[in-house]
C-alpha cells in the first residue's frame, strides 16, 4: 500500500516536473519571441503580444536567414543521404560476406567516431583552403557523411542482420548479382532502419557547429547554428525579439521531424549506441 | 593472391566485400585519418601563418608544459567533464525510472524527452544566454522572487555562475540522450526478475540496487563512454553562451586550441587538440575495461 502511493507521488512528479525541466527554455523562446519587449521581466515593461520579431527576422534580406536555412537543409539531407547509401553497402558486406576485416570495420569506425573533432578540423580547414573549397557546400557534406558513417553503419547492421541470409541464397541461385540483391531485396526490407539512419544522421549534421564555423565564411554555405551563433545584430543592444524569432525558425525543421517520427529516432539512437 | 585451398567462391566474396566497403573506406581516410595523422605531423612544426613552415620538434609540447592557460583550460575541461556526466547520469536514471512506469501521456513524455537532444546546440546556448540575462533574464527573475537570493546572479560574468551556467545548460541538453539509452536497457530486464523480488518483500529502493543496477551496468557503462567523450570535445555550448570567459575560466581544451587555429597558429593549435585527443583515448579504454564487455560477449 505504502508502495502504490510511493508510485503515485512518482508519477505525478514525472508528469509535473520533467516536462518543465526539458520545455523551460523552449517555452522561454517563444514566450520572448513573441513578445514586442523582451525584458518584460522588468517592471513597468508590458509584454505585448506581437509578430513582428517573426516577420522581421524573414524578411530583412540582409540577415540571410533563409540562406543559412536553405544551405543547413541542403547539406544536412545530402549528408543523411549519403551516409545511409554508403553505410548500407559496408552493413551488406559485414553481415553477407566472408572477408577478413569483418570485424575490424565496425569496430574501426567506432573508434574513428571517438576522435575529437577539433583535431581533425584545423587540417581539414588546410585542406579544403588547398582544394578553394572554403565556403562551398561540398566543404561540409564530405565530412558530415564521413562523422555519420558509424552511426550509420551501426544501425544499418543491426537491420541486416535481422533479415534472413536464405533470401540472398535463393536469389544468388536465380542469377541476381550482389547489388540487385542489396538495392531489391536487402533495402526494401531494412527500409525503417535506412529511414531511422536517415533521420539521425540528418540531426547531426542539422546540428554541427565547429566545422560549419571553421570551414564556412559567409551566407552561401554557412549553416543556421553558426548563423546564431554570430547574430549581434545591427546597433549594439543585442535584439534578443530577432535572436529568438530566428532560434524558432532554425528549430522548426528537427522538431517537426522529431514531432512526426520519434519512434524511429529513439529506436535508431538505442539502435546506435547500446548494440553499438 | 588466392590460395590453393580456398574455394574460388571465398575469393569472390572477399573481393567484392571490399567494394562494397571502398566508400566507406576511402571517406574515412580522407576526412578522419589523414586529417588526425595530418595533425599530429602539424604539431611538430613552427606553422604559423606569414611565416615559412619549420620543423621544430617536441617544442609546441615543451610551450605546452609551461602554458599556464593550458592548464586552466585542461583543469576547467576535467572538472566540467566529472561534473556535468556524473549529474547527467543522475537525472538520466531518475527520468529513464518514472518513464519506465506504466502511464497515461507517456508516449507525449517521450516525445517532450527528446526536445532538448533535437534542437541544435548554437540554438539552445542563444536561449540559455537570454535566460542567464543578469537584468531580465529569467533565472534571476525567478530567484528574487521566490527570495533564494538577495543579489541577482553575475550568471555569466563571474567564473563560478559561467561554470555553473554552461553545467545546466549542458545537463539539459543531454539528459535526453542518457534517458533514452538506459530506458532501454530497462525494457530489456525480465519482469519476472521484479515479481520475485516482490514476492520476496523488498522496496522499491531495494530492488532498483540489487535487480535494475547489476543488470544495466553494461548499458550505463556504454552511455557513460558515448557522454564522457562527447564532454571532453565540448565546443559549441561554450562558445557560443560564454566564448570562453570571464578572463578565460571557461575555456575548454578545444576552444583553446580553436583559438589558436583561428589566430593562424596551427603548430600549436594541433599540439593542443592532440592532448584532447589523448585524453578522450584513454577515457575510453579505460571505460571499455570498466564494462568488461568480453565477459557480456561471452
Amino acid at each position: 500500500m505504502n508502495e502504490t502511493r510511493l508510485q503515485w507521488i512518482l508519477k505525478a512528479l514525472a508528469a509535473l516536473v520533467l516536462p518543465a525541466f526539458c520545455l523551460l527554455p523552449f517555452g522561454w523562446m517563444l514566450l520572448v519571441c513573441f513578445s514586442r519587449q523582451p525584458d518584460f521581466l522588468l517592471p513597468q515593461v508590458d509584454f505585448a503580444p506581437t509578430l513582428q520579431n517573426l516577420v522581421d527576422v524573414l524578411t530583412d534580406p540582409s540577415l540571410h536567414l533563409m540562406a543559412y536555412l536553405r544551405n543547413s537543409l541542403l547539406v544536412s539531407a545530402v549528408s543523411a543521404a549519403a551516409a545511409t547509401f554508403f553505410a548500407g553497402l559496408s552493413a551488406y558486406s559485414v553481415t553477407r560476406l566472408r572477408f577478413p576485416g569483418r570485424i575490424l570495420i565496425p569496430l574501426g569506425v567506432l573508434a574513428f567516431s571517438m576522435f575529437p573533432q577539433i583535431s581533425i578540423v584545423g587540417y581539414l580547414f588546410k585542406l579544403m583552403a588547398s582544394l578553394d573549397w572554403i565556403n562551398h557546400h561540398a566543404a561540409l557534406i564530405l565530412p558530415y557523411t564521413t562523422l555519420g558513417l558509424p552511426l550509420a553503419l551501426w544501425i544499418m547492421i543491426s537491420h541486416f542482420a535481422q533479415i534472413p541470409v536464405d533470401l540472398d541464397k535463393a536469389a544468388l541461385v536465380d542469377g541476381a548479382s550482389r547489388l540487385q540483391i542489396l538495392f531489391r531485396i536487402i533495402f526494401p526490407l531494412a527500409a525503417p532502419g535506412a529511414l531511422s539512419t536517415v533521420l539521425l544522421v540528418f540531426i547531426y549534421s542539422f546540428n554541427e557547429f565547429l566545422f560549419a564555423l571553421m570551414l564556412t565564411t559567409d551566407y552561401t554555405a554557412r549553416t543556421i547554428p553558426v548563423g546564431i551563433a554570430m547574430f549581434e545584430g545591427l546597433h549594439g543592444q543585442l535584439p534578443w525579439g530577432h535572436v529568438m524569432a530566428i532560434a524558432v525558425v532554425a528549430i522548426l525543421p528537427v522538431l517537426l521531424i522529431a514531432a512526426v517520427f520519434q519512434r524511429r529516432i529513439i529506436q535508431g539512437l538505442v539502435q546506435g549506441a547500446v548494440k553499438g | 593472391m588466392a590460395a590453393p585451398d580456398q574455394p574460388p567462391e571465398k575469393n569472390e566474396e572477399a573481393r567484392s566485400a571490399w567494394l562494397f566497403n571502398l566508400p566507406l573506406v576511402l571517406l574515412t581516410a580522407a576526412f578522419i585519418l589523414i586529417p588526425v595523422g595530418g595533425t599530429l605531423v602539424t604539431s611538430l612544426f613552427r606553422d604559423v601563418t606569414y611565416l615559412p613552415d619549420a620543423f621544430v620538434g617536441l617544442q609546441n609540447y615543451l610551450r605546452l608544459a609551461a602554458d599556464l592557460h593550458f592548464w586552466q583550460s585542461m583543469r576547467f575541461t576535467l572538472l566540467f567533464v566529472a561534473v556535468s556526466v556524473t549529474l547527467e547520469l543522475i537525472f538520466g536514471l531518475v527520468f529513464a525510472l518514472l518513464l519506465n512506469e506504466a502511464m497515461p501521456g507517456r508516449g507525449l513524455l517521450r516525445v517532450i524527452v527528446l526536445v532538448p537532444w533535437i534542437i541544435p546546440i548554437a540554438v539552445s546556448a542563444r536561449i540559455w544566454e537570454l535566460i542567464y540575462n543578469y537584468e531580465f533574464g529569467l533565472f534571476n527573475f525567478l530567484l528574487q522572487h521566490l527570495d533564494l537570493t538577495q543579489q541577482p546572479v553575475n550568471w555569466l560574468g563571474s567564473s563560478a555562475g559561467a561554470f555553473a551556467a554552461i553545467v545546466i545548460s549542458d545537463v539539459w541538453k543531454t539528459t535526453p540522450f542518457m534517458t533514452i539509452i538506459l530506458l532501454a536497457g530497462f525494457s530489456t530486464i525480465p519482469q519476472d526478475l521484479y515479481r520475485q523480488a516482490m514476492v520476496d518483500g523488498t522496496h522499491f529502493l531495494q530492488r532498483f540496487i540489487h535487480v535494475t543496477l547489476p543488470l544495466i551496468r553494461p548499458v550505463i557503462v556504454v552511455a557513460l563512454l558515448f557522454r564522457t567523450i562527447d564532454a571532453v570535445r565540448i565546443f559549441d555550448l561554450i562558445y557560443v553562451l560564454t566564448g570562453g570567459g570571464p578572463g578565460g575560466a571557461t575555456t575548454s581544451l578545444s576552444l583553446y586550441s580553436f583559438q589558436y587555429y583561428v589566430s593562424g597558429d596551427f603548430g600549436y593549435g594541433s599540439c593542443i587538440s592532440l592532448i584532447v585527443f589523448l585524453i578522450a583515448g584513454l577515457l575510453a579504454v579505460s571505460y571499455i575495461r570498466l564494462g568488461k564487455f568480453s565477459e557480456v560477449l561471452r
